[in-house]
């Protein structure tokens, strides 16, 4: 097909503003010096051997994941059999859950923990466990559209009947025939929720605060004090995103394709 | 008594009522279809017999046990599904041994039973592929013997062949009545294509809007409609009103009932002692391969005809045509 | 009715015990807490009666709303077109777009305002470049000013308009296109008269997704300045959380407001989806 020169500049023009403060990013945090020239003065791997020697990022880190995989894990025991039961067995339900999800959208972070310290700040559950839940929350909209979608793509309603007939309990049809064909559908909302999670700063940064850093409040931290430690911090983040990014692309794509096992 | 009774079902959905106090009776080993124009409630029907579906009120009795409060899967009652429902994640040889694996049977008998059934569908060589490596002909066969080696006491059928070619549909009956016989398994099929049911029931029970409009066997319902809906829904019968077949064949004093169905191969151009005559224009030629259909006009009265087709008969529009037909094939429709 | 299902109580009842923990319980707690004087005493609208004759946060209110309506209507545009131009390339083309248009969607907040610090900040690149070649103007451009804000929210905008809109072109059919020229439409009379019209309730759509998404950020303005952007969400989190001036009654109720916002902002473009559609029918 013949295109027009300037679909290309559009293109172009969107990817340039996307890439270029990631490009930047990348070789600020291999800079040296970086001041009053226009390239860096020299290139090194200084600021990440830093990065990695230093206890506190090692422990946001491992706190970031900690939480993400929590609330990640919550979601998928929870709201899996949750959504599933609705779908097939209390259709009515889903109106409820669907106002839920615009709930969600009207209420983003800094309203959800305004009300989350005032209900709970102060009171015997630990605020980090109240961020979980806020998280678990959070996830919501994206594991009902995978589970939904997931379900609707295998008609779900169809295979329970068919293993029902041949005496499966509704537990054992949900465990083993559900369940394994929905699990790459809801292995990519998980790792969508995943990894926004990990990049959340709003909740965990009101609600917890200096007592739980994490990866995100510890970059905030870091802008104020080293600028090419905090750059290495962002290339970081932003690598587990495309190594997250690329999982979902390829469960993503495997699942379409119908390929074999 | 029967070995399946269904008696005094009701079932409403949203205030409308869809099956209208049905009562129904199969033998053992007999085939019996469900036949009707979708939204009659035949798939409801037998959704509630697999307990799918719970009726408002009625009794479901199976070899002599009430199970209309019995679970689905206690049932032992087998079903296929239009939508075949293999589980996508299995094998063919997994899918077929689910049934048994929920019975907790002995490795080695699983074996055994599912490659035993496997032979039966032929589908050997297949054992091992996933139900999206099959055609759809092969995918029914597997859902099939999913449903057949749990022996259950009775098999049903949802439209099974439907989404189907033809050809393979063709093939597909003709594999499941002679598994049916072979294995003596009373079997209810649901179907809205007449041939298909003549082609394999022993019975055929025909359902118009939640009642039964008749039951026999196939060769009685197809030549002795007992009614209006019957005739115009199983083959191409030719409805007639009084007036209509009056002014046809000419012959007033003999016809007392409101509607007459004619079958299209009843006529023929020998003629017929003690029959009817009836002489008109022809229009409307079609070849329909092996059958020849035509209309033949007369008395400002149109009616279908169908013969065989004969290479020496050559017809031609607007040709006046004499044709003959016994008294018993006017049917008088109640 | 169906058999009772154990299944489905085992699964709901955890369910809804934390979507009331942690979704209704908060919500009811800050809309309570929105009328009590300062301190959780009495009941009062006197949080209300400040925030409306309180100047300050009349403009804080205008301020997100403006830089919200500006961010998105800049993304929305840019996507509208690059959208279109998306689709006209090979699907191999058009996956890898969308992949790096969904692993930029990622990059916000905390990140995103540093990666722009790199470039534009006070000795960022950008400003080093401009000098170096003496563009004044350009170099004086002051990241921390609202026009660099505005820079940073089109930037997280951008890829979500992009992935809104790129389904909805599919939804215009190659069909009606080809029919539409065979009737003897040109293509801007195609779209004019049934592309625009057919794919006018999806970008209202994303269109209310995008001004909530801007009217709902917090990090990127925060990361940049702490709290001295004047914005609704950065004055909550000020009132809620700050040491000196807290007053999380006010924070509430200002956080009610801001709700209120968006769930105008919501039925305004239902309201809107529903009257196009019905023009169309």
């Amino acid at each position: 097909m013949k295109r027009p020169l300037y679909h290309y500049f559009m293109i172009g023009a969107v990817v340039l503003y996307l890439f270029v403060p990631i490009l930047a990013t990348l070789i600020y945090s291999f800079a040296t010096q970086w001041h009053k020239t226009i390239l860096p003065e020299g290139l090194t791997l200084g600021w990440y051997r830093d990065l990695f020697g230093d206890v506190r990022f090692l422990e946001a880190l491992g706190r970031s994941l900690l939480l993400s995989f929590s609330a990640t894990a919550l979601g998928l025991v929870v709201m899996v059999p949750t959504i599933f039961s609705i779908v097939l067995y209390a259709p009515k339900l889903e109106k409820f859950i669907q106002m839920l999800i615009v709930m969600t959208y009207a209420m983003p972070g800094v309203i959800i923990a305004v009300g989350l310290i005032r209900a709970y700040s102060g009171s015997r559950i630990p605020m980090i466990l109240v961020t979980v839940g806020a998280y678990f929350v959070g996830i919501l909209p994206y594991m009902y559209q995978g589970t939904r979608n997931s379900l609707r793509n295998i008609h779900a309603e169809s295979l329970m009947e068919a293993a029902e007939m041949l005496g499966a309990s509704r537990f054992t049809a949900f465990s083993k025939v559900i369940i394994p064909n929905i699990l790459s559908g809801i292995i990519v909302s998980s790792l969508l929720s995943f990894s926004i999670l990990f990049g959340e700063f709003v909740l965990v940064n009101l609600l917890a605060g200096g007592h739980f850093e994490t990866i995100q409040t510890y970059l905030y931290q870091k802008l104020n004090t080293s600028g090419h430690i905090a750059s290495a911090i962002v290339v970081c983040y932003f690598l587990l995103i495309c190594v997250l990014s690329t999982i979902i692309v390829r469960v993503t794509r495997s699942k379409k394709g119908g390929g074999g096992r | 008594m029967s070995y399946v009774t269904i008696e005094n079902i009701n079932k409403s959905f949203n205030d409308q009522q869809v099956l209208h106090n049905l009562n129904l009776a199969f033998e053992e080993g007999e085939f019996v279809t469900l036949l009707g124009p979708s939204g009659c409630g035949k798939s409801t029907l037998l959704r509630i017999l697999a307990g799918l579906t719970t009726p408002e009120a009625g009794i479901i009795k199976i070899d002599g046990k009430d199970v209309t409060n019995v679970k689905p899967k206690d049932r032992k009652v087998g079903m296929v599904f239009q939508s075949y429902a293999l589980f996508p994640n299995m094998t063919v040889e997994e899918n077929i041994a689910f049934g048994l694996k929920m019975q907790k049977m002995n490795k080695e008998v699983i074996a055994k039973k599912v490659s035993r059934m496997i032979e039966l569908v032929e589908l050997k060589g297949k054992e091992k592929a996933y139900p999206r490596e099959l055609s759809g002909g092969q995918q029914q066969r597997v859902a099939l013997a999913r449903s057949l080696v749990t022996e259950p006491k009775v098999l049903l059928l949802d439209e099974p062949l439907s989404a189907l070619d033809a050809q393979i549909r063709k093939n597909l009956q003709k594999l499941l009545r002679s598994l049916q016989q072979e294995l003596n398994m009373t079997t209810v099929l649901v179907t809205h294509d007449q041939e298909e049911a003549m082609a394999v029931s022993d019975r055929i029970y025909i359902l118009n809007a939640g009642h039964i409009a008749q039951e026999g066997k196939p060769h009685d319902i197809y030549t002795r409609p007992a009614n209006e809906f019957v005739a115009r829904f199983i083959g191409n019968y030719n409805v007639l009103t009084k007036k209509q077949i009056s002014l046809l064949i000419k012959d007033e004093s003999q016809f007392t009932h409101d509607l007459y169905a004619v079958r299209p191969e009843a006529f023929g151009s020998e003629f017929i002692m003690d029959g009817y005559k009836i002489s008109g224009k022809v229009q409307n030629i079609m070849p329909l391969g092996n059958i020849t259909r035509y209309e033949i006009v007369s008395g400002g009265v149109a009616v279908t005809v169908e013969h065989l087709h004969k290479s020496y008969e050559k017809l031609q529009e607007n040709e006046l045509k004499t044709l003959y037909i016994n008294k018993e094939d006017v049917i008088p429709l109640t | 009715m169906k058999r009772i299902n154990g299944m489905l109580f085992v699964s709901i009842i955890p369910f809804f015990i934390l979507i009331a923990l942690f979704l209704f319980i908060p919500l009811f707690s800050m809309i309570y807490a929105s009328f009590q004087g300062d301190g959780g005493t009495g009941f009062t609208f006197n949080q209300y009666a400040e925030i409306f004759q309180n100047f300050y946060y009349h403009q804080a209110f205008k301020n997100s709303i403006m830089i919200s309506l500006l961010s998105s209507l800049i993304a929305m545009v840019m996507a509208i077109f690059a959208a279109y131009s998306i689709t006209l390339f090979s699907k191999n083309i058009q996956d890898r777009i969308l992949i790096f248009a969904n692993l930029t969607s990622n990059f916000a907040g905390i990140p995103l305002a540093f990666a722009f610090i790199v470039l534009l900040g006070n000795s960022g690149l950008f400003t080093l470049l401009f000098r170096a070649w003496g563009w004044e103007t350009l170099s004086s451009f002051n990241l921390y000013s609202w026009s660099g804000l505005i820079l940073i929210y089109v930037y997280f905008q951008l890829p979500l308009a992009v992935m809104l809109l790129y389904p909805v072109y599919q939804g215009v059919q190659a069909g009606w296109k080809e029919a539409a020229s065979l009737l003897g439409a040109s293509s801007l009379q195609f779209w004019v008269r049934i592309g625009a019209p057919v794919m006018l309730p999806s970008v209202a759509g994303t269109f209310s997704i995008l001004f909530a998404n801007a009217m709902g950020a917090y990090a990127s303005a925060y990361a940049l300045t702490g709290s001295t952007y004047n914005l609704v969400t950065i004055r909550v989190g000020a009132l809620t959380t700050g040491d000196i001036f807290a007053r999380p009654e006010l924070g509430s109720a200002l956080a009610v407001l801001l709700g209120l916002t968006l769930i105008i902002a919501m039925f305004i473009n239902e309201w809107l989806t529903r009257k196009v559609r019905r023009d169309l029918l």
